[in-house]
């Protein structure tokens, strides 16, 4: 039978009664019985607690009793309590919630079966200046799909989005066209159906759909019934065979997915993504010679020229989440800082506690309690606020991720579907909290153990206090340094999302709309339709209420999208070389529309037609590259490599330059009219742009009206604001700054907090010092001035230090800045200049405390 | 009270608690009490046990299995805890006491007079 405490309590109880009983019968009255008994006996609570030592073999009968031990003592003191468990529940949820988002999109498998022998296969050239994706083209995917051995199987498949119409309202879904052994390559079968058969994937007889489950659910209301249905994609009817199943949208959130349905073209080939299941038994390496070794008995490719592909296979994984891979890891560096912080603050607390329980802790080292039972003891506590901390630090998760996914910028973040709060995430915070219970925990405890007792037990007769004194300022400074780290990270994506926003574009419009059109072969199979539907939605457009003008060009600003190329020039200075610009088509008024200025000449109006004399608008670079002195209206150029008489257009105008790309830059643009366009494949893609006039509300609905007047069967895509579109291009190092200021915010007022709280103790340790110089003639300015001076002095360190961080850190943020250098001595500057401010006023309360004392009050009071 | 003046407290050599328990035992069950005033009394009031060592030393016997502890109620009606020696501790006391009389005769041996100086 084990012992309570209790019951040791009793036994020494029943001793002491026994002790005085004997002494009574003796002779001595009942007080000098009891007086000497526990004389004899000795400290009744120390001797109780030693044999418990003796008692609690077992490690986790210790640890029980150490927690009830550190229950009481924390609930003792609920202020310091309650401070640090917040501060820690802050900086571990926050953890916990990058950690859920890194977990799912970087750590767990793909939800492929047995996804670790899923490659993406390429023969493509790597030394190109620009990156290719990994892919394989139409020949070769065909000549690999038969002879691969490494392989168990490989497949293809091609991003396409397609529009889905009869159905509600026509809408653009994502989708891919797969071959007939994609599904069986990733291992998912569909829920409901059947994946694609062999013969479905041949050009002909390929006119079969499988929805994906929320496709189904969302506008087929769950139907079972749609199997052998038909439905409409862009104006083609299909037969749908299957519903995937829940949760399946590769690649790239995936609605539709079609047959490959290869059809070679003998004059071009194709570049598509293929992925191959490695076998059981293939190295990557067997796998990599092999395709080497079969792309190189093909016949070479005349048009290839110099260019040298190289067969290469990545892990499935790689290629979808390389991307976001850095993003993540940095804000998981940025939330660690954060942490880093709360845990020297913690520790800070701890540190101020201990002090205040040096007497505590010298009375049970004077009675015999060990060092290491007293360090246990104090870890124990640390372990104990952290696993609270960590408590409550799992509903700031929960908070966390729901704010991080609904800030995500769409589309950006791949797995993003995926992301939930699980058993790894509970796993992670418990560890985080018990990293962090240490880590913060151990230096108290140490230094509280070595505590010799009797110092702490004259601990009256002190005047300055000096314990811990270095170790919190060190702590401070750290804080400082590191808070002044992530600020410069903020502040420098502060500064870069300005200069955007600042950014001169060269037309003024962002109030005006744009509707984006793709118009579907089957529909629109020539130029001519395709112009005839443009001057149509054009016509329709100008009659909505509250436009006061309307235009169209043939890509969509601030998109990666475009058509770039050289040309000719009719004169004796030939193109400088290598020049190539962009070549965007519009309508007559677009200019107009978008706010972009005519410098010279004219815009293009419905004169410039089929059969009438070709011209195009040149941005001001153009006119100037080539034409330095001269008037470029009237000069001639030409998009043909040998251009016969009737294929030179004449320069009507000139505009100035503007930014329409993604990468934010100047392009020297020529504009050609889309009346004379006869290349179906220049303007299937149509962006339709209404400037409303200053008191107009919501253009949108009208221009979806507009649009269904002309074709119900073509869905509007991108209707929104050039504002909207400019947000959309910078989402991605938007979300990082939000999420990076966020958690700088955060540093910066716990820095400041733990700066308060040592200048604050600091003020009530010195309190008799302070009084006394009060006494001896100190103004509250001396005593201002020298609590301020200690600030100054953690401040300006630790800003040093944090400066010096910075520089060497703020690198991997350049990616996302935008003529922001990662040194900028001005955001620098700034945020330093912040962080001392907030230093300073942090130090300002206890400083003013410090002035206000009364000297001789201080004095009589404390003695 | 009368306590011999001028006679320090010898403190126990480590170990040497636990004999004396194990021995004071063999004579029947005790609680602590009773075992701190028999040790005192055996000793003619020279070793006075610190109640700070002899109930750990209860507890971490007991937890060894050499003596059984249980409640029950004394002659004056307290509930008190009463130790028993157990065949463990039987056989542990055995032990502990030959290595004693070993310790004790060599060190007897050491400080006995020699019988004749030794010659240079």
């Amino acid at each position: 039978m084990r012992p309570s405490d209790d019951e040791i309590q009793e036994e020494i109880a029943a001793h002491l009664r026994m002790a005085i009983a004997d002494k009574m019968a003796r002779g001595a009255s009942r007080e000098e019985a009891e007086r000497a008994a526990r004389a004899e006996f000795g400290n009744v609570t120390h001797v109780a607690e030693v044999t418990r030592d003796v008692r609690g073999g077992l490690w986790l009968e210790r640890l029980g009793q150490d927690l009830r031990y550190g229950w009481r003592a924390l609930r003792r003191t609920p202020a310091f309590t309650t401070v640090a468990v917040a501060t820690l529940a802050l900086a571990i949820g926050a953890n916990s919630a990058v950690f859920t988002v890194v977990n799912s999109v970087l750590l767990q498998p793909l939800p492929f079966r047995d996804p670790g022998r899923l490659y993406a296969v390429s023969y493509l050239p790597t030394d190109l200046p620009f990156e290719l994706p990994p892919g394989v083209d139409d020949r070769l995917y065909l000549e690999y799909r038969q002879h691969v051995s490494r392989f168990d199987r490989i497949t293809g498949y091609q991003r396409q989005d397609l529009t889905l119409s009869g159905v509600r309202d026509a809408t653009r879904l994502p989708g891919a066209r797969a071959s007939a052994t994609f599904f069986e390559v990733l291992g998912v079968q569909p829920a409901l159906g059947r994946a694609f058969s062999a013969d479905e994937d041949q050009a002909g007889t390929d006119r079969v759909v499988i929805l994906s489950d929320r496709l189904w659910r969302a506008r087929f209301n769950g139907d079972r019934a749609i199997l052998g249905k038909a439905i409409t994609l862009d104006g083609i009817t299909r037969t749908v065979v299957g519903v995937m199943p829940r949760g399946f949208t590769f690649p790239a959130a995936s609605q539709v997915w079609t047959p490959l349905a290869l059809r070679l073209d003998p004059g071009n080939s194709f570049l598509f993504p293929v992925i191959g299941r490695l076998r059981a038994d293939a190295t990557p390496e067997q796998a990599k010679s092999e395709l080497e070794a079969i792309a190189l008995a093909m016949p070479p490719d005349p048009r290839a020229g110099g260019i040298k592909p190289v067969a290469r296979i990545i892990p499935l994984k790689d290629t979808l989440i390389g991307k976001v891979r850095t993003s993540l890891l940095v804000l998981v560096g940025a939330v660690a800082f954060v942490l880093l912080i709360a845990c020297a603050n913690v520790a800070n607390l701890l540190l101020i506690r201990a002090a205040t329980r040096r007497h505590e802790m010298a009375v049970r080292i004077a009675l015999g309690a060990s060092r290491a039972r007293i360090a246990r003891q104090l870890l124990t506590e640390s372990l104990l606020i952290a696993l609270i901390g960590a408590a409550a630090g799992i509903f700031v998760a929960f908070a966390g991720v729901r704010a991080l996914l609904a800030l995500a910028p769409a589309g950006r973040i791949p797995r993003i579907d995926e992301v939930h709060l699980n058993g790894w995430v509970l796993g992670f915070t418990l560890v985080v909290a018990v990293i962090t219970g240490i880590l913060f925990g151990v230096v108290p405890a140490r230094s509280g153990a070595r505590r010799e007792p009797q110092e702490a037990l004259g601990q009256g007769t002190r005047l300055v206090g000096g314990s811990h004194h270095g170790l919190r300022s060190v702590l401070v400074t750290a804080e400082i340094t590191l808070a002044l780290m992530l600020l410069s990270g903020a502040g420098l994506m502060i500064k870069s999302f300005l200069m955007i926003r600042s950014l001169d574009t060269g037309y003024d419009a962002s109030r005006v709309v744009t509707m984006s059109v793709n118009l579907p072969e089957i529909a629109y199979p020539d130029a001519a339709r395709l112009r005839a539907f443009h001057t149509a939605l054009l016509e329709q457009l100008t009659r909505i209420r509250g436009a006061s003008a309307v235009g169209a060009v043939a890509f969509r600003p601030m998109s990666d999208v475009g058509i770039m190329g050289d040309f000719m020039v009719d004169g004796p200075t030939p193109l400088p070389h290598g020049y190539t610009v962009d070549k965007p088509t519009v309508s007559p008024g677009y200019f107009a529309a978008l706010g972009i200025r005519l410098l010279a000449g004219r815009d293009f109006t419905p004169a410039d037609r089929a059969g009438a004399p070709g011209v195009v608008v040149v941005s001001q670079t153009v006119a100037r590259r080539l034409w330095p002195n001269e008037r470029a209206v009237g000069k001639r150029i030409s998009m043909q490599d040998q251009p016969g008489p009737n294929d030179w257009l004449t320069v009507i105008g000139v505009v100035n330059d503007v930014v329409q790309d993604a990468q934010l830059s100047r392009h020297s643009t020529i504009y050609l009219p889309y009346l004379q366009t006869s290349s179906a494949g220049f303007i299937n893609q149509m962006t339709f742009v209404v400037r409303p006039q200053p008191a107009a509300g919501n253009l949108a609905p009208a221009m979806r009206g507009a649009l269904r007047d002309v074709d119900p069967a073509v869905p509007a895509q991108a209707l929104q604001t050039m504002d909207q579109s400019m947000m959309d291009t910078i989402a991605e190092p938007v979300f990082q700054m939000r999420l990076l200021a966020t958690f700088a915010c955060l540093a910066l007022f716990l820095a400041a907090l733990g700066t308060y709280g040592v200048l604050a103790y600091d003020v009530t340790e010195r309190t008799r010092e302070i009084g006394l110089r009060m006494a001896l003639g100190a103004t509250p300015g001396t005593v201002l001035r020298m609590v301020l001076g200690r600030t100054a002095t953690l401040a300006f360190t630790g800003a040093a230090l944090g400066v010096a961080g910075s520089l060497m850190l703020t690198r991997v943020l350049t990616r996302w800045l935008f003529e922001v250098k990662p040194t900028d001595p001005a955001t620098l500057t700034a945020v330093t200049v912040v962080l001392l401010v907030a230093a300073f006023l942090a130090g300002l309360l206890p400083a003013q405390r410090a002035a206000g004392d009364r000297g001789l009050t201080t004095l009589l009071l404390r003695d | 009270m009368n306590e011999p003046r001028g006679l320090s407290r010898i403190e126990l050599l480590q170990g040497t608690l636990d004999l004396i328990i194990l021995q004071t035992l063999r004579w029947g069950p005790r609680h602590g009490y009773g075992i701190a005033q028999m040790i005192r009394a055996s000793s003619q009031n020279v070793l006075q046990v610190d109640t700070g060592s002899l109930y750990p030393a209860l507890h971490r016997l007991e937890r060894q299995g050499w003596i059984a502890a249980a409640w029950s109620t004394s002659e004056n009606k307290q509930r008190v805890r009463v130790y028993t020696l157990t065949a463990k501790g039987r056989k542990q006391l055995e032990r502990e006491r030959s290595q004693w009389e070993q310790l004790s005769h060599a060190i007897a041996a050491i400080l006995a007079p020699p019988l004749r100086p030794s010659e240079p």
